[in-house]
């Protein structure tokens, strides 16, 4: 306790040395928290806000073998998948069943691609609040009204009320062609732009050439993240003692999405009638998932970086120490301090430092993750879908945090440690002669 | 009465042979572009206009097992699309990119790079098989005395639900052929100028124009040349011939 009061004494006593050597660990731990802070929101933010374009984190989706052997995408009666999900438990705050069409946009000679999600406007009425409308309405909505990005809006160079073109294709891929009348545009989705549009089910399936009370994917919106791939699970587990249905996970190559890994065993597979295929927003978003480790790897290594570097610097003062202090260390000997002690005296004052440097780097990181989230991006922000509700939002796992602060405590400590035995060794009466 | 009769009957007979010529028209037509079991190759050049650019030329290699419906399209120009392909195995139409080395799933229905043609317009099709004669009626198209034949597709598999055919009436060749939407609205335009290769004892049309009827001044023209009929090796229709064919 005492060696401990002594190096926290001679901390004090050498305020601008230990703020720089303790400034440059906190650093180093800033930086690292806010990439595990960003990292942790990461997944959350891109989940929540892909779960809102899809409209669910458990989906739905109908197979259907084609005579000529061909794949096509339909749910054509969907009273047992509803009796599948009551017996599964889904409790959903929303469910959703949409088709979708991938069109050519044209008008006046321009031409844009964009996919349109066939919705129910009276069944989804979660869809109003999350559209940022920069113009139009989605009250009295024409049959053949569409909503489209901003960004498209002005490609086509449209304002509300003008007729688009489109031609597409149908549910079985014969061409066809339609007219669509804008009725509102929403702000810059960002990269989801192409597919951020959305047109009233009944005439998208016209142009899909389905029936009125067809469509192609039944969604549920889950009151939270939590839980998704259980209720993905237990959902398939139900369809499957129904209907037909996929295996729930595909063997995929080495990082191929769940999903493509599934729909790529489909084109081997014979079957007849419809066959369904049950997945989650974690299974569209696996590879988010990656970027993820990506960015805990890349913390880890800034961390052991940057450490090696800040080891380097706090090896060469903790040298510099010793020398300063060694006819002090030969005093302290002489009076009956043990070798073992005087090593834990300059072990100590590292330890306090790691200590010191990381609540600091802990306090500042946390400022500046609070004075970025005040800002407001803006819905119509590129980065929109990392952002929460156009914020930008950290996250922190503590247990990671205490980790780090381990590693930090370790490399420090690891740091003195060569210096403070050379100090523990040195010879009382050389020390005592020594001149500095 | 019995008069009245024997005219309805004879009036029926003669319709329905009509159908029936009508249909054994189609089946001509289909025969023409059929090589059965002697393989067809061809090099298609495609030269596609679109308004406010400058027209884009593609050339594609043809490789056609009839018999089996297989086929091969190897892309021969422009310089960063050569060596792509299409390959036809069973049901499946699978895209090939030499920059990956990976083969994906594609259809028939696709256009050929950015072209107003499709994959189908360059390999075997059946108008018989694939179409039924809704109605047929006779009209004149240039020089030419046509039947005007109106086709709806048996099932929802082929790219067009309504077409519209200009067939010769001197001889089973297609003049002209209009394709319909689902919503029935003519989409393009396919015309067959009577100028024709002989190759394997039948007459296969030398170029062939089509119009996009939506985005107007969009077309494009292709011509057949190097068309050849004859046994080509089985490993043509394979995966490793269009990998090493670059």
């Amino acid at each position: 306790m005492q060696t401990a009061m002594l190096a926290f004494r001679n901390l004090s006593r050498q305020k601008r040395r230990s703020v720089l050597l303790g400034g440059a660990i906190a650093f180093g731990v800033m930086i690292v928290t806010l990439i595990d802070g960003f990292a942790g929101a990461f997944v959350d933010n891109v989940s929540e806000n892909f779960s809102n374009l899809l409209a669910g984190h458990v989906f739905v989706e109908g197979v259907e073998k084609s005579p000529k052997g061909r794949d096509l995408e339909i749910i054509r009666d969907d009273l047992a998948l509803r009796e599948a999900a009551e017996a599964a438990g889904i409790e959903a705050m929303y469910v959703s069943r949409r088709s979708g069409l991938q069109g050519s946009f044209k008008f006046a000679g321009r031409t844009a691609t964009l996919r349109v999600q066939g919705v129910d406007f009276a069944a989804e009425t979660f869809l109003a609040e999350r559209l940022a409308l920069a113009s139009g309405s989605l009250e009295n909505l024409p049959r053949d009204g569409i909503v489209i990005p901003e960004p498209i809006a002005d490609k086509l160079g449209v304002v509300i009320g003008d007729r688009l073109l489109v031609t597409t294709r149908t549910y079985s891929g014969q061409q066809n062609v339609g007219e669509f009348a804008v009725a509102a545009v929403i702000k810059d989705p960002g990269i989801l732009g192409s597919v951020s549009a959305y047109a009233g089910r009944d005439y998208v399936n016209e142009l899909l050439d389905l029936a009125p009370d067809e469509y192609q994917a039944l969604s549920f919106y889950l009151p939270s993240l939590k839980g998704m791939d259980e209720a993905g699970d237990r959902l398939h587990a139900e369809v499957s003692s129904r209907l037909q249905a996929f295996e729930r996970k595909a063997p995929g190559a080495e990082g191929e999405n769940p999903i493509l890994a599934m729909m790529r065993g489909e084109d081997e597979e014979t079957w007849t009638g419809v066959k369904y295929r049950v997945t989650t927003l974690n299974d569209a978003l696996a590879q988010v998932q990656q970027i993820v480790d990506v960015l805990d790897t890349a913390s880890l290594v800034i961390l052991l970086v940057l450490f090696l570097i800040i080891m380097v610097g706090i090896t060469n003062t903790f040298r510099i120490i010793m020398y300063e202090r060694i006819r002090e260390i030969g005093t302290m000997r002489a009076v009956g301090m043990q070798r073992g002690q005087v090593r834990g005296l300059f072990l100590y004052e590292a330890l306090f430092l790691a200590l010191g440097g990381a609540v600091a780097g802990l306090a500042v990181a946390s400022l500046v993750m609070l004075g970025v989230g005040l800002i407001d991006f803006g819905l119509d922000s590129p980065l929109f879908l990392i952002l929460r509700n156009g914020h930008m939002s950290f996250r922190l796992d503590w247990a990671r945090v205490a980790g780090k602060v381990a590693i930090v405590a370790f490399l420090t400590l690891a740091a003195a440690f060569f210096p403070a035995r050379s100090a523990a060794k040195l010879d009382p009466a050389v020390a005592l002669r020594t001149a500095v | 009465m019995k008069r009245a009769m024997i005219s309805v009957l004879l009036a029926l007979s003669v319709a329905m042979a009509g159908a029936q010529d009508f249909k054994a028209m189609l089946r001509e037509i289909d025969s023409l572009g059929d090589f059965g079991g002697q393989d067809f190759t061809a090099t298609y050049t495609i030269v596609s206009e679109k308004p406010g650019q400058k027209p884009e030329t593609v050339q594609v290699r043809v490789y056609r097992r009839d018999e089996r419906d297989q086929f091969v399209f190897l892309f021969l120009k422009p310089e960063r699309q050569k060596g792509q392909g299409y390959l036809k195995v069973d049901d499946n139409v699978w895209f090939y990119d030499p920059e990956s080395g990976e083969f994906a799933k594609s259809t028939i229905k696709e256009s050929v790079q950015d072209s107003e043609a499709r994959n189908s317009d360059l390999s075997r099709m059946s108008y018989a098989d694939d179409y039924d004669i809704e109605k047929s009626s006779e009209g004149k198209l240039g020089a030419y005395d046509v039947w005007i034949l109106e086709l709806v597709s048996k099932d929802s598999e082929v790219s067009w639900q309504r077409v519209r055919l200009y067939v010769r009436k001197d001889k089973p060749l297609v003049l002209k052929e209009e394709d319909f939407s689902v919503s029935g609205r003519l989409m393009r335009t396919v015309s067959f100028p009577p100028s024709y290769i002989s190759a394997g004892g039948k007459q296969i049309p030398s170029r062939i124009l089509i119009v996009d009827e939506i985005n107007t001044g969009e077309k494009s023209q292709l011509t057949l040349s190097d068309v050849a009929v004859g046994r080509l090796p089985d490993d043509t229709f394979t995966e490793s011939f269009l990998k090493r064919a670059r």
